[in-house]
């Protein structure tokens, strides 16, 4: 298949500079997605889609553009990168917009990645149903399940892209994800809800679908009789299922984009004991199984393991090529591909032992965070930690201050590193914290 | 396309809705379409589809071959454009062509879906086929042909977006950047983006309606940021409409500026207010998004229909006080939220979610509207073709109140303003919901006082409603660049409100003791 696909990039590579483009590079990308969900005994939705699409990038009298589409009739193809070139002449030119060099493309690693599971193209309706009832037949059951939603995912993708200046590559992956969300009746009108969901690319690496909605109901109950906390300074666990996207808004603008636009507060600390010495961030593209594993970047650049941060110390930023040239910063990748996070000796009981009175974060609602300056502030739920141990279940609280402060305070990493993600992060100890609640 | 479902999956949280400000490089628009080949005024857009009546009925028919309560067919096109002005060049563009047709099927509360972006009939039939296998029953009678209902007249445009080119969007960039570096001498750098679409649906539905819309949208941001001394700050404003090349004019794009300006710089004097609860007065405009997290989303008939939404069982309750009004209107010309035909091709029109306090109708789809006995509200909408559609709001508002924003800020003691905000979330099933205030006042003692900057609110829908004590008398909604995500689509919606106070709101902050 990718074969197919190499020469359909190829094709519009060669119309680009047909029409005009010094240089362009090419991806044709094709998926297949179904979704099955169930909901208090009956299918509630089947979805089942195949798609497809181009992306073109084309470098013209020193001009640079970037276009999409999911019409690829040949007609239509045709004159969509005739446009394609002409909006990028209409443009103004940039010393710092070249094609990815050549030798970026170079020791592309030919690691098995293994992110294809042949089964999951044998999926059929009834292997679906099955998950789905044996999920329904946990997640309902309890006297106070007003409504859970079964969810099966499963896909396969395949892309592959060309340069003009000799870049080409191919990629093919697979997914299968299932869990629950489960909604169940409160005080007065509340509704306490919550669900899990575990993923993969080998349906082979997944829990048990009924292990998987017992775990959606454990912690839609553990949200029962929430109330809001207390506005106090304490200690934060964060667990850590949602510990990644924690990290992630620390590392939006660790990005060479963000540091030549003035916009991050990373702009001076390469090299530098910015963060605690228990902050370890390594970009590692060559996991397998990993759900960022990759060969190349969206630029072709071959995909290497990128320390970010090192006991503490900033070691690189996401530099790609064009904010690399303007900030005179060499690349590394643009965009991020497994993030793995230093892990410690404890697993979260122990961690908690340790914290002994705080609050336990298990969920984010909302908020934000400044890029420039990294101050944040984020809506939170979770529990009260108490003698060590986990206490009540609160929310409607906020967690603020600035982010790098906080990553400077973070005391503690656990070993127990939540792997549905493409940020491997384990549970993070936080002292000194802000909430506001009650 | 699975990075997007992961993400959503992992980051997401059960039965959560989020409101953001757009990402700064996600932005839509558009270039040189080739024009509408056909006059015929009954079917330009099956022209532009390359599809007839005969061909419409026929995947019809394979659609409901199985049986269907409701169905429709969903053709779209959309062209976008965006363009990037950094460092004082525009040197990068983006354009994106979206062609497929979405194929629903509806029995019951179950959904069978499937969509094609080749729109030729063998692989249409085949979606078809695939989208009916929800359903076992036998054929149901699907018409032959399709009645084209009058196009709504909200967005009319004389010059579409496919006839502006980059050379008259080019001049406008630098004009805002250039007017934007004059007005401090602190700010360092400003960047441009611009964005502007056109969208083409065609819906056929089972009941023999043929619905056609063209709905351009535009936006344009600028984002501010300027150094003093070791400390930057970064800033920005937009607009967003749907509307054509003419609405940019200098004194649009002037006041777009100055808020982007101030913003950034006020950043240099703001403070993070105290931690904890406190009376928060929202300021007239996009402080809607209170109304858009701690109601809308509740009110949304697809939560309500299956229980699990805080709202379910508050149908014709008293929620707030006898001055409060809020409503869900897409007939509101050219705003962003606007539309004529929601996405199965129902009139969009004015849903009065709490009228006087009292709590009236949720916002239904199809499914919703036959559950529970009514006429949908034409409040089904979807991201594209590639989705089905689902109870979304449009625009959202609070009608006006007896009181005037001098009287709040005077009956406040310790509390706090909320002007300008980034995004929001909240938790449909306990009613918690959250907005990101990016600039906002400290009141004391019945004035204004401080700037502050970067907190988190957090309240509880029905308890916030109850708590809204203070309604001013100039409401207005909001021009920026709202979009809307609910389990995984993205639309855009507009949100305005008076000024009004909260009596007690969680208010994220420094110095907890």
């Amino acid at each position: 298949m990718p074969a197919d696909l190499t020469s359909k990039a190829q094709q519009a590579v060669e119309l680009a500079k047909g029409a005009g483009a010094a240089e362009a590079s090419a991806s044709i990308t094709q998926s297949r997605d179904v979704t099955f969900e169930y909901r208090d005994g009956a299918l509630e939705k089947v979805k089942d889609t195949k798609s497809q699409g181009l992306g073109i990038r084309i470098y013209a009298d020193g001009r640079y553009s970037s276009h999409q589409t999911t019409d690829l009739s040949a007609s239509r193809l045709k004159s969509f990168i005739a446009e394609a070139v002409a909006i990028t002449k209409a443009l103004e030119p940039d010393e710092f917009r070249r094609i990815t060099p050549a030798e970026l493309f170079a020791n592309q690693p030919g690691d098995d990645l293994d992110l294809v599971d042949a089964s999951i193209a044998a999926l059929n309706r009834d292997r679906r149903l099955q998950w789905c009832e044996a999920i329904d037949a946990v997640a309902t059951d309890h006297e106070r399940v007003i409504s859970a939603t079964a969810g099966v995912y499963d896909g396969s993708s395949q892309s592959a892209s060309v340069s003009s200046n000799g870049f080409s590559g191919s990629s093919e992956s697979t997914y299968c994800w299932y869990g629950s969300n489960i909604t169940l009746r409160d005080q007065g009108d509340k509704r306490a809800s919550d669900g899990y969901y575990v993923g993969g690319q080998h349906v082979a690496d997944l829990p048990d679908a009924a292990n998987v909605a017992a775990t959606g109901l454990e912690r839609a109950l553990s949200r029962l009789n929430s109330e809001k906390g207390p506005t106090v300074k304490t200690t934060m666990l964060v667990d850590s299922r949602v510990a990644g996207s924690l990290i992630r808004r620390l590392l939006g603008p660790a990005n060479a984009r963000r540091v030549q636009q003035g916009q991050s507060y990373w702009a001076d600390l390469v090299g530098e004991q910015a963060f605690s010495d228990k902050l370890t961030i390594i970009d590692n593209p060559l996991i397998k199984r990993g759900f960022g594993s990759r060969h190349f970047d969206s630029e072709g650049i071959s995909a290497k393991v990128i320390p970010i941060v090192e006991n503490g110390v900033v070691k690189n930023l996401y530099v790609d090529t064009y904010y690399g040239r303007k900030a005179d910063m060499q690349p590394t990748t643009g965009s991020a591909s497994n993030r793995v996070i230093g892990t410690g000796e404890k697993s979260l009981q122990e961690l908690m032992a340790d914290v002994g009175d705080g609050v336990y974060v298990t969920s984010w609602l909302g908020g934000n965070a400044d890029n420039t300056t990294g101050d944040f502030s984020l809506g939170i739920r979770g529990h009260m930690i108490e003698n060590g141990e986990i206490g009540r279940p609160v929310g409607e609280m906020n967690v603020t201050g600035n982010l790098r402060d906080l990553f400077s305070r973070l005391d503690a990493t656990g070993n127990d590193v939540y792997p549905y993600s493409s940020t491997l992060s384990p549970s993070l100890v936080f002292s000194d914290v802000d909430f506001s609640g009650a | 396309m699975t990075i997007k479902r992961r993400d959503f999956l992992g980051s997401v949280a059960a039965g959560s809705a989020i409101v953001t400000m757009p990402g700064f490089l996600s932005g839509c628009g558009v270039q040189t379409a080739t024009a509408i080949s056909s006059n015929t005024p009954e079917n330009p857009f099956m022209d532009w589809f390359g599809v007839d009546q005969g061909t419409v009925a026929r995947v019809m028919s394979e659609l409901t071959a199985r049986g269907a309560d409701t169905a429709d067919l969903y053709f779209q096109h959309s062209r976008s454009n965006s363009l990037t002005l950094e460092d004082g060049i525009v040197s990068s563009a983006n354009s994106g062509i979206e062609q497929g047709v979405g194929l629903r099927v509806v029995i019951g509360e179950q959904t069978g879906y499937a969509f094609t972006e080749d729109l030729t009939l063998p692989s249409m039939l085949a979606a078809a086929r695939t989208a009916s296998a929800i359903a076992t029953g036998s054929q149901t009678v699907a018409p032959q042909s399709f009645n084209p209902l009058a196009t709504g007249d909200l967005y009319t445009t004389t010059v579409p977006w496919a006839d502006v080119g980059v050379d008259q969007k080019l001049p406008v960039m630098k004009y805002i950047e250039a007017t934007a570096k004059t007005k401090d001498t602190a700010i360092e750098k400003v960047a441009v983006y611009w964005g502007d679409a056109d969208e083409r649906v065609m819906i056929a539905t089972l009941d023999g309606k043929l619905v056609t819309d063209h709905r351009p949208m535009a936006r344009v941001t600028v984002v501010v940021t300027a150094k003093k001394g070791e400390e930057t700050q970064t800033g920005y404003s937009n607009i967003a409409a749907r509307e054509e090349f003419s609405w940019f004019s200098e004194a649009r794009l002037e006041k777009m500026i100055d808020e982007a300006v101030d913003r950034t710089m006020i950043q240099f004097e703001a403070i993070r207010p105290p931690a904890g609860e406190m009376p928060v007065i929202l300021a007239s405009g996009a402080s809607g998004i209170l109304l858009h997290e701690a109601i809308g989303h509740g009110m949304e008939a697809d939560f309500n229909r299956k229980g699990t939404s805080i709202y379910s069982d508050m149908i014709g309750k008293k929620v707030a006080e006898p001055f409060v009004t809020v409503v869900d209107q897409a007939d509101i010309p050219r705003e962003r939220g606007a539309l004529n035909y929601d996405d199965e091709g129902n009139k969009a029109g004015r849903t009065v979610m709490v009228e006087n306090g009292v709590l009236k109708s949720y916002l239904h789809d199809q499914i919703s509207a036959k559950q529970y006995g009514i006429s949908p509200t034409g409040s089904g909408r979807r991201e594209s073709y590639q989705y089905s559609p689902m109870p979304r709001m449009s625009c959202t508002f609070m009608e006006d109140g007896p009181h005037t924003k001098d009287e709040i800020v005077a009956a406040v003691d310790h509390g706090i303003i909320c002007e300008t905000y980034t995004n929001g979330q909240v938790q449909i099933g306990a009613g918690d919901y959250t907005f990101y205030v990016k600039n906002g006042w400290l009141v004391e003692n019945g004035k204004v006082t401080a700037p502050i900057k970067d907190v988190n609110i957090i309240g509880n829908g029905p308890e916030s409603l109850k708590r809204i004590t203070m309604v001013a008398n100039d409401a207005r909604l909001d021009t920026g660049g709202w979009t809307c995500g609910k389990n995984g689509q993205s639309v855009p919606v507009s949100q305005g409100i008076p000024t009004v106070l909260v009596s007690k709101m969680t208010v994220g902050g420094e110095n907890a003791s």
